[in-house]
């Protein structure tokens, strides 16, 4: 019990390493800061902020903000229009303080409502990376990968989109699964881009019925009504949505343990909707939904696993039998026609629970390959 | 022999220590407090003794039972389970949470945690091995197979689901709060992920069973007394005669053990609730709110089977004592510990999907429960309530010793 807080102070530090690639494109929060940040200090005057411009290094900077002002009140950090970090209500004589990590630029320094409101945050040098060589390996390798998937979303989307602006509904129904396997393998980190995951992939009641679009919006309307009939504007901008992604993702932060999480986030997926054929509740085509996240999981473990392995073989053996586990469960449900699986409708209960136990054992395990990578790393 | 698990991997690597954090919060305050008051309340009961806790322990209120089936036949892996099983349920009846990785922002915690801040509320974690254990080529058990432990034969009255019966495995978890139970139930099958399918599980909301001097006799949901007659743990020369595998019995490896059988009893509530105050009565052969035997004034006084009154007998022939009763079963008796149910509505009939769910504890299934049961369901009246659905019996292995783990005589 006493080596407990050298233990801990250790993992921290791993922790903290990891934490700061997160942070890289901004946050903003009310912990301490840690002990090799940069401290700025500025008064919120009536003029605005005190001093009105700073220069620092790049790096975690930890701004502390102290109120002079009754009607001014706020502290902001702004890359372009986008707040980084903020700390609100600092009427006269409140302090406050939020953290940030910074890389090279220029960044806003704005007191709201001063009568000199905006001012110039300069921020110099490089980052340091916190990354062993074998992490930028693994990160390197999942890159590929998301990128290989997005340009093959693009690729794929275009024909479609093509045949639903035509209106062939045959064309497009036999088109669709293969633009969606490739976006099921990545969604992850489409997911993380705010509302383009909604966009692209929402289910009817997912959200507002005048903002619904994207892909499910035009299956319903394929299968379930028989028409692609004023689908042409929601395919058009299905397409700019997935090729805004496709630009996303050449600029998307990663980090290793993100990369294993979103493997783990992948057999979420389909626990939670495939198995239970929601995602494709129109077309059906639930499994072949199921093999790409599966598909897309097992990259995302295997650009990690040389991580893992250091610290925990045994574990990353294990996983590699479950995922052919899971492949071999799902064998006897593949078809050699389009779309290359059985309908979910033709599913019984007890294969549904086969496949559903196949994934819930692998995903056990995989939930355990974040804290095995970061001991990897801290020991 | 300490069991090298997933969790102790972690552990030796260094990642344990964050755990600890959380684990020694709210929840162990409990157990810091509790006087030891086994059975009661918030207090906790040991796991490790000559029994596993759970059979003698005085009745807790709820229950959380599931039976899970073995997906391999593998040896080791049924043993880093069952070592997995017992460490994980010591730590939770000490009102401990489990593992070591409960702290990590970037790990999901070992303990689930919806007990944090709960007290142990004498949870109790009994296992139990199906007959199916024995059968599996791979795991080379046939020949340490208890006699005693066949699957229970078609019975009168049986209106039974497959998939509410049977199991390679059992876990009673008991308490006297559901959140414990539950959680007991929710991480021990999480633990077993891939090595064990849960195949059914039940809730119990409230004991109808009393298995100590000190408990009052609760009433099952047709209003009833059930239990009156039932065996006292405090009776040790009837639990030792009805209850626990002795000394001198074979298999060596059940010694201290026992033996389960659970039923899930379907009552057919809307018609019981139609029929007479009368009628209830005679078909259970007690009066229904002093729980007394008919033509009697307290509940336990001696059954009356031989009187008569205007020439029939005052308990009738066909009554649900009488026919359970130990003199009309050759003096055989079992400890029941069962649970009322409730699990939402039956959709066919749009009728309370509610009932027993039975369990009870004996030395030989055969001689005891299917022998008594085969009179019930052929004669009982109370049938015309109830339904048998689910089925299962299992080999309850004695306690483990502190460091062992709970089927240990039969695993090695």
């Amino acid at each position: 019990m006493n080596r407990l807080p050298v233990r801990l102070a250790l993992l921290v530090t791993a922790l903290g390493a990891l934490a700061l690639f997160v942070s890289a494109c901004g946050s903003s929060d009310d912990t301490s800061p840690s002990g090799d940040a940069t401290a700025l200090a500025f008064k919120i005057t009536d003029e605005g902020c005190s001093p009105h411009d700073a220069e620092v290094a790049a790096g975690p900077i930890n701004f502390e903000a102290e109120g002079d002002s009754s009607s001014v009140t706020e502290l902001e950090i702004l890359d372009g229009e986008t707040i980084l970090g903020e700390k609100e209500n600092l009427t006269e004589g409140l302090n406050g303080s939020f953290s940030l990590t910074l890389e090279e630029g220029e960044y806003t320094l704005r007191c709201n409502g001063g009568s000199e409101e905006d001012g110039t945050l300069t921020v110099t040098g490089k980052l340091k990376s916190a990354n062993s060589p074998e992490v930028e390996k693994a990160i390197a390798s999942y890159r590929e990968y998301l990128e290989e998937n997005t340009a093959e979303l693009t690729t794929n989307t275009k024909p479609f989109v093509a045949a639903v602006v035509a209106g062939n509904v045959a064309e497009a129904k036999s088109l669709y699964a293969a633009a969606r396997i490739p976006y099921e393998r990545i969604e992850p980190v489409a997911e993380s881009f705010g509302d383009l995951d909604p966009r692209i992939d929402a289910r009817e009641n997912d959200v507002p019925a005048s903002e619904w679009g994207g892909f499910h919006k035009i299956e319903k309307a394929l299968w379930a009504e028989g028409t692609a009939a004023g689908m042409a504007p929601v395919a058009e901008q299905l397409l700019a949505d997935v090729e805004e992604l496709e630009a996303k993702v050449k600029k998307v932060d990663l980090q290793a343990v993100q990369i294993a999480n979103g493997a783990n986030e992948l057999l979420g997926e389909v626990s939670a909707s495939k198995i239970t054929g929601e995602e494709e509740r129109y077309s059906h085509i639930d499994l072949v939904d199921f093999k790409a996240n599966v598909e897309g999981s097992q990259v995302a473990f295997e650009s990690v696993e040389p991580l893992l392995s250091k610290s925990d073989p045994q574990l990353a053996k294990e996983i590699e039998a479950d995922f052919d586990k899971v492949y071999r469960t799902l064998e006897p449900y593949e078809t050699a026609a389009d779309p290359g699986f059985v309908l979910y409708t033709e599913l019984t209960k007890a294969d549904t629970r086969r496949l559903a136990q196949s994934i819930d054992t692998l995903a056990e395990k995989l939930s355990q390959v974040p804290a095995a990578i970061v001991t990897g790393e801290a020991g | 022999m300490t069991p090298i698990t997933r969790r102790r991997l972690l552990a030796s690597a260094g990642i344990g220590a964050a755990g600890v954090g959380l684990g020694a919060t709210g929840y162990l305050i409990g157990a810091d407090s509790a006087e030891a008051v086994e059975g009661e309340g918030t207090g906790s009961v040991a796991f490790y003794g000559e029994h596993q806790a759970g059979i003698d322990t005085p009745a807790q209120d709820r229950l959380h039972f599931a039976a899970f089936d073995l997906v391999d036949d593998d040896p080791k892996a049924l043993r880093e389970l069952l070592q997995e099983w017992s460490l994980a349920a010591s730590e939770m009846t000490e009102g401990q949470l489990i593992g070591d990785v409960n702290s990590l922002e970037v790990a999901p915690p070992d303990d689930t945690g919806e007990t944090v801040g709960l007290a142990p509320s004498s949870l109790t974690v009994t296992f139990g091995f199906g007959p199916g254990l024995f059968e599996k080529r791979g795991l080379g058990l046939a020949a340490q197979r208890p006699a005693a432990l066949k699957p229970i034969p078609p019975l009168p009255a049986d209106e039974l689901n497959e998939l509410e019966s049977g199991g390679d495995l059992c876990v009673q978890a008991c308490s006297d709060d559901p959140q414990v139970a539950f959680h007991a139930v929710r991480n021990l099958a999480r633990i077993g992920r891939g090595t064990v399918v849960m195949r059914w599980s039940q809730l119990g909301f409230g004991r109808t069973a009393t298995t100590s001097r000190s408990q009052d006799t609760p009433r099952n949901l047709m209003g009833m007394k059930d239990g009156t007659a039932n065996i006292r743990a405090e009776d040790t020369g009837a639990m030792e005669r009805h209850v626990w595998i002795g000394k001198g019995d074979e298999p060596g490896w059940m010694r201290g053990g026992s033996f389960m059988v659970t039923r899930r009893i379907r009552m057919l509530l809307e018609i019981w609730d139609r029929s007479s105050l009368e009628d209830q009565e005679q078909t259970i052969g007690r009066r229904k709110y002093s729980g007394a035997p008919l033509g009697g004034s307290d509940e336990f006084e001696p059954l009356p089977l031989d009187e008569e009154k205007d020439g029939k007998p005052l308990i009738p022939a066909d009554s649900h004592v009488r026919l359970a009763s130990a003199s009309e079963n050759s003096g055989e008796r079992i400890l029941r510990r069962g649970y009322s149910f409730t699990d939402g509505v039956d959709e066919s009939l749009g009728e309370l999907e509610a009932g027993l769910f039975f369990i009870a504890f004996q030395r030989d299934p055969e001689k005891q429960f299917v022998a008594i049961q085969r009179r019930l369901g052929q004669f009982d009246k109370l049938n015309e309530y109830i339904k048998h659905v689910g089925s299962a019996v299992f080999a309850v292995p004695p306690g483990a010793r502190p460091g062992g783990y709970v089927g240990e005589t039969l695993l090695g």
